[in-house]
């Protein structure tokens, strides 16, 4: 790195942009929490709003922790070492989802009862 | 000499005297986020799961959850997480006052936080006689956000610890008691304002907009009045000049530790913001 990059000008400035960019990182995130609250009243197909909030949620989360946590200036190994355990937690809660969103783990007590609720339409 | 070294500034990215380049208090708690992730991933799951076959007589969550109430929260949280990384810019460069400054403004976010929780808690057992133990609902639900509730009031503990800590006295004259006593000033007055404000709240609920009501409510809680200015007082008393203090630049990772503590709690919540309380309105 050049001498100038550590000149008391270029840190001050350096400081400044880092100041401004938290500010406008949390105007940002602000907008997107209403947007995710507007999102929710639309009359779009279920499939494509539950995309749009993963999607939503998934770039205030990346922003935090890229921005606030400052992951986008440490080590890449503080990355890799949140993302063991980020992914370890999303793998486990898509194989629980996927495990319980099939017909046989529907528990008997709801099956019985959707059974007496579509008898007494049918 | 390195660089850093003829510059005299220090480097808060990279820690030279680590064999993996990274300050150990800051590889501990990534660590420790790891492991949080999996733990929070768990109790999302759990309630999700729940959510996909709900047992008949359970609440229906869409009648009883307070979207603006919730949506406000979550504001809250990420104005928090801001001011927090304020705080942590601002040791980095030596300020000590911004330090200060943006500390407290996110422990009174956290605050105001916790204040919302125990309000809609208290609106669920109450007004919608949903528990913890009386429906799977209630027992995912209160489980979890529970659970996160708690991260935050620890994490306005550690705030306040931090705070009081930047008051340490360079001399380290009549330390202990001297930074008891300021503890429990900063603990008595954010409780003893929580509970103020949320009285104000249910009294406004109950008996509407009025003087009369604010008057009921501040003779009721009189003596939560006083002490909160006593405990106020007593902030304003530790927090004068008082000479040197032992907490600069050197501790800013510290500071950035429990930041990333901080920040973790809030990207949690904007996790469970979306899955627990927004898909609930598809």
């Amino acid at each position: 790195m050049s001498d100038s990059s550590h000149s008391p000008a270029a840190g001050h400035a350096a400081e400044e942009s880092k100041f401004a960019a938290y500010v406008q990182i949390a105007m940002l995130l602000a907008v997107i929490t209403g947007v995710e609250i507007a999102v929710i009243g639309l009359p779009f197909a279920k499939w494509l709003l539950v995309s749009v909030l993963v999607v939503l949620s998934a770039v205030k989360f990346m922003f935090v922790i890229f921005y606030f946590m400052h992951l986008r200036w440490d080590k890449v190994f503080c990355t890799i070492l949140f993302f063991i355990g980020l992914i370890l937690a999303g793998g486990t809660m898509w194989a629980l989802l996927q495990l319980f969103s099939t017909e046989n783990s529907v528990p008997l007590s709801v099956a019985v009862n959707t059974l007496a609720d579509l008898s007494r339409l049918g | 000499m390195t660089s850093q070294a003829a510059t005299g500034a220090i480097d808060h990215h990279h820690d030279h005297t680590t064999s993996t380049g990274i300050p150990n208090k800051k590889l501990l708690m990534w660590a420790f986020l790891a492991s949080d992730c999996m733990f929070f991933g768990t109790l999302i799951s759990t309630h999700l799961i729940y959510r996909l076959h709900p047992p008949a007589g359970n609440p229906v969550p869409r009648q009883i959850f307070d979207i603006p109430l919730t949506s406000f929260s979550t504001f809250i949280l990420l104005m928090s997480s801001l001011m927090m990384a304020l705080a942590v810019n601002a040791i980095q460069k030596g300020n000590l006052k911004s330090m200060r400054f943006s500390l407290l403004t996110t422990i009174l976010f956290g605050a105001i936080f916790l204040g919302c929780q125990v309000f809609e808690f208290n609106n669920f057992v109450f007004e919608h006689h949903m528990t913890i133990t009386n429906s799977i609902l209630g027992t995912t639900f209160f489980t979890l956000t529970g659970t996160h509730g708690t991260h935050v009031a620890i994490g306005v503990l550690w705030l306040g610890l931090m705070y009081v800590r930047s008051y340490k006295s360079a001399t380290g004259e009549g330390l202990w008691l001297t930074t008891a006593l300021h503890v429990v000033a900063l603990v008595a007055a954010v409780l003893l304002s929580m509970k103020l404000v949320l009285s104000v709240v249910w009294g406004l609920q109950a008996h509407g907009f009025s003087g009369a009501t604010l008057a009921g409510v501040a003779s009721a809680q009189w003596l939560v009045i006083v002490g909160a200015l006593i405990a106020y007082s007593a902030l304003r008393w530790f927090a004068r000049p008082a000479g040197p203090v032992q907490f600069d630049q050197s501790n800013a990772v510290d500071v950035e530790s429990m930041g990333l503590y901080w920040h973790f709690v809030d990207i949690v919540w904007i996790v469970i913001f979306t899955a627990v309380y927004l898909l609930e309105y598809l």
